[in-house]
């Protein structure tokens, strides 16, 4: 045998690596790693790591097999414990050299991601895109009644958080506290949360985390497939229907296409106690895509379109500080309603179309130009009850461009190092629509953002190590009348942000993580120019426009173990905000003919946000399961020394879930019970409408079976939520003051795949 | 093939480019402000047993030019009522910046809007009565016209007259028919007006 000869000592070398996708860094689980000179093998583990050991100093031929790609063969010289790097690449498309299609193109980031997908992704079919992602500890909604639910991570929400629509940046009017995010979750196929800071990657307001929404890569391959999903539920009577069918063409290699649609409408939504006046939802939306992938070229072109009606709880508008006295006095609306399916004023309605175009390029080098053009157009009206014809007109009427323009360059050595430097344009232009007769809330405005970043992994075995650069430029001008007036101001802001962080695979199942990255965040629009009545709130909210850039150091770690059974990732963060703007009441009152209302402005303060993120699995036998996940937030005014508002409060949920081991059939049926433990946010500030509501506990119930009908498969779920039709209010609804949260929902959802 | 790539991403490039410039924000435009209440006036004519009209009438105003605007508070004239004698009221509001009567609308939409008279005049041990003196076309009192008579030995010649209007209440809430009716917000609905007038009797 090889080096049989040499004395024993010498034979102790290892080599250590790492196995990913070629096209995204992704690690490859299972691949077979053969040593052919001394017959040694191994297999990669889940972070697709392996070693071989005990080999004797010499020339070896490495031989990496893996289903689906293209061997991999490489003579090593081995004079020293070494770490490498192998790349494999998908055998459908080494043929024709490399190319990204068939894979995901999945984020490269040394910050940990969760997602939901597959079974439990459906089974938050027909929920909100924030209620969806509160199955991901350290995610939690922010909402204004059950019918507008925005996402927080790690106790931010709004624009200290970013989400990628399909890869671009959802561009609304995020910075109301009421504007729901305006995406369909049945486009996703996966939906990941990263919850580090990523603004060196996708730009400003990506502090406290970054949503990504993705729908399933388009087929390169002639196949036809679809489902279609039809969900009923109880509170509310909704109706809940979706279809997506995608496609690869016979004629032409590599061109996929996919649409999709999906529709909701439900009536006014009910406590355990009573029914809340004009909480209806309609909601109609669709998507298109049509790829083209060859030898180095990839394209695609997305089209999307949202639209929803929302209504808004008729009593959460007050017309001054004593009728909302009187309803937080009251702890639910005076207005007795019945079931209805009618949506009056108050109302929103918001329709959103996005297009996009992106081409990626691959050279010679293994390297990768990438470009993506984007197009958004956001319409936003509400309605508030006013008198006579002005009923009919929306008080608050805006459309939002966004255009969008991204340029960058990857490149690939060979083992050790990648990387990409980019450029990003994005170009917005709002416009109040003139007519409401209400002087706007904001006012116009064009923007131009210029960002020029750089990033680069190092890749050694287990360790990864990543780092990166940004730099931004955003020029502003805003103008509006009132009465007469004209006001107009510039600004423009300068920022850097930077990251680095590291991955290390500690052993076979245990990988730690660690990013420190900064970011940055532009004073929002409502921040700036805010002079008016807050409608529901009682309040006039007066604005500075003189605000500095909010700049964040957020440092999140996390120890993942993965093993046969058992499944723990435990996150800890912290994240310094300076120049933190919020709300502050004053101790004024102003009075007007219409009543007295609380006088609130905007400050700037520092913030110290931290916290823990706890997700366990255990596998306890055969078809039983345990998880349990929980999340705890600090977040302190460190200038005042005190609690910031709406900070999610400790939270725990725990359940079993029980799959029948049953082989030989066709079927697939799991059942699930759970409780969430929701502890009373006894951090409050100063000053609240009302105390924070007690703590509660939930449990929820849910049954699902797989049905497998030739080649298709129908997918059929009962789920019960708030089983024993609690009673109670959840801090971080706005509405908290004067309802309770919805009763018990049963849903029934059926998902055809074909 | 390669060639016509790069020239698809040209073409991109510079169709992304023409986007770009051409989105721009619309100027701003002045609103009609249609929905200001910016004047309140009270007017008051003294009537007789028979309810005839007895001298001339007076007029109590509470205005606040800019409307909900920070900074000015409103300005709110006194009501004074001789004791014992009793007044036909009619109110009338008006938008100054728009140049609008409101009155009218609120008379086109009477049955969403129903004034209430409240504060120490009408509530407690009130020195005011006041009653309706007309109706939408359920039958329901509005407001906009009524009675109000000043006690013959009232408690005190000083009280807060405080005068609400609510639209879009259920009117035919329990107790919604009585214009004192404290707990108005039961009833439902949005506060338009809410004006505390100082009182005083002689």
């Amino acid at each position: 045998m090889f080096g049989q000869g040499l004395a024993q000592e010498n034979c102790n070398l290892t080599i250590r690596g790492k196995i990913v996708h070629a096209e995204n860094n992704e690690p490859i689980e299972a691949a077979y790693i053969w040593s052919i000179e001394n017959e040694a093998g191994t297999i990669s583990d889940f972070n697709g790591l392996f070693r071989i050991s005990k080999l004797c100093p010499g020339t070896y031929t490495i031989k990496i097999q893996y289903l689906g790609h293209q061997d991999y063969v490489e003579k090593l010289e081995i004079n020293s414990n070494s770490n490498y790097t192998f790349r494999m690449v998908a055998e459908d498309i080494a043929l024709e050299g490399v190319d990204i299609h068939g894979h995901q193109e999945a984020l490269i980031t040394t910050n940990s991601v969760s997602s939901i997908y597959g079974e439990v992704l459906r089974s938050t079919r027909g929920q909100t895109l924030g209620e969806s992602l509160r199955k991901i500890p350290g995610v939690n909604t922010y909402s204004s009644g059950s019918t507008i639910q925005k996402p927080v991570i790690h106790g931010l929400h709004s624009n200290r958080i970013l989400i990628l629509n399909n890869g671009v940046r959802l561009e609304g009017q995020q910075w109301g506290a009421d504007h729901a995010p305006e995406i369909d979750p049945f486009i996703a196929n996966e939906i990941s949360v990263v919850k580090g800071a990523e603004t060196v990657r996708f730009g400003a307001d990506a502090m406290g985390g970054v949503i990504l929404v993705n729908p399933a890569p388009l087929p390169v391959k002639a196949i036809q497939k679809g489902e279609v999903d039809l969900i009923g539920f109880s509170n509310g009577l909704g109706i809940n229907a979706a279809a997506s069918f995608s496609g690869g063409s016979e004629k032409i290699k590599g061109l996929g296409y996919r649409i999709q649609g999906s529709s909701k409408i439900a009536g006014n939504v009910q406590t355990p106690q009573y029914i809340l006046d004009n909480t209806g939802v309609k909601e109609l939306n669709f998507s298109g895509a049509i790829g083209y992938s060859s030898s180095r070229l990839g394209t695609e072109l997305y089209v999307s379109n949202f639209s929803t009606t929302i209504g808004i709880l008729s009593d959460s508008h007050t017309g001054n500080l004593s009728d909302l006295e009187s309803i937080i006095e009251n702890g639910r609306p005076f207005r007795e309603a019945g079931f209805s399916y009618n949506i009056q004023n108050p109302k929103q309605e918001v329709d959103h179309q996005l297009v996009k175009a992106k081409i990626h390029y691959h050279l010679h080098n293994g390297s990768k130009l990438n470009f993506q053009y984007s197009f958004q157009r956001n319409h936003r009206q509400e309605f508030d009850r006013r008198r006579g014809e002005l009923n009919e007109r929306a008080s608050l009427d805006m459309v939002l461009f966004t255009n969008s323009f991204d340029l960058s360059y990857n490149h690939q050595t060979r083992k050790n190092w990648d990387g990409a430097v980019g450029t990003q344009i994005m170009q917005q232009a709002n416009s109040n629509i003139p007519g409401t007769g209400v002087i706007p809330l904001i006012p116009n405005f064009d923007m131009i953002n210029l960002g020029f970043y750089a990033i680069e992994k190092f890749t050694n075995g287990p360790l990864e190590l990543e780092g990166g650069l940004r730099f931004d430029h955003r020029y502003v001008e805003a103008a509006r009348i009132i009465r007469g007036d004209l006001q107009e101001r510039d600004f423009t802001f300068n920022n850097f942000s930077a990251f680095f962080g590291g991955v290390y695979a500690l052993t076979r199942n245990l990988t730690f993580n660690s990013n420190l990255g900064s970011a940055w965040r532009p004073p929002n629009i409502n921040e700036q120019f805010s002079q008016g009545l807050h409608h529901g709130l009682a309040a006039i909210e007066i604005g500075n426009p003189d605000f500095e850039s909010e700049q964040s150091f957020k440092w999140l770690n996390t120890l993942n173990y993965n093993g046969s059974n058992l499944n723990i990732e435990l996150t800890g963060y912290a994240n310094r905000i300076n120049n933190y703007i919020y709300l502050n009441p004053t101790e004024e009152q102003f009075v007007s003919l219409r009543g007295t209302f609380n006088v609130f402005e905007y400050l700037q303060t520092d913030a110290n946000f931290y916290g823990t993120d706890l997700s366990v699995i255990w596998n306890i036998s055969s078809g039983w399961e345990f998880f349990s996940r929980g999340s705890i937030v600090r977040a302190r005014n460190i200038v005042d020394d005190t609690f910031l508002p709406f900070i999610p409060a400790d939270r725990l949920e725990n359940g079993i879930r029980y799959q029948f081991a049953n082989a030989s059939s066709k079927s697939n049926t799991t059942f699930s019970i759970s409780n969430l433990a929701v502890a009373r946010q006894n951090r409050e500030p100063e000053f609240d409408l009302a105390p924070a509501p007690p703590g509660y506990q939930l449990w929820n119930i849910g049954a699902q079976t797989s049905i497998k009908m030739g080649k298709n498969k129908l997918n059929v779920g009962l789920y019960a939520n708030n089983v024993f039709n609690e009673v109670y209010k959840d801090y971080m609804n706005r509405f908290r003051y004067f309802t309770h949260e919805l009763g018990r929902n049963v849903l029934l959802k059926f998902n055809y795949e074909f | 093939m390669k060639k016509s790539n790069l020239n698809l991403l040209l073409l991109l490039l510079t169709t992304s480019i023409l986007f770009f410039s051409s989105c721009e924000s619309n100027d701003p435009e002045d609103e009609n402000e249609g929905e200001l209440i910016t004047d309140v006036t009270l007017k008051f004519t003294e009537v007789d047993v028979a309810g005839g009209m007895v001298g001339a009438p007076f007029e109590v105003v509470a205005s606040d030019p800019n409307g909900l605007e920070l900074g000015n508070n409103p300005t709110i004239g006194t009501i004074n009522l001789k004791i014992g004698k009793t007044y036909l009221l009619e109110l009338e509001l008006f938008n100054r910046i728009e140049n609008e009567d409101i009155t009218e609308e609120i008379e086109e939409e009477a049955d969403e809007h129903q004034f209430f008279f409240l504060g120490s005049a009408f509530v407690g041990s009130p020195v005011l009565t006041y009653v309706y003196d007309d109706a939408d076309d359920d039958g329901n009192p509005i407001g906009l016209r009524g009675f109000v008579t000043v006690a013959s030995s009232p408690s005190s010649n000083n009280a807060q007259f405080r005068l609400v209007l609510r639209h879009d209440l259920n009117k035919k809430f329990a107790g919604a028919n009585n214009p004192n009716f404290e707990n108005f917000v039961q009833a439902g609905g949005e506060t338009d007006l809410d004006i505390t007038f100082p009182l005083v009797l002689n």
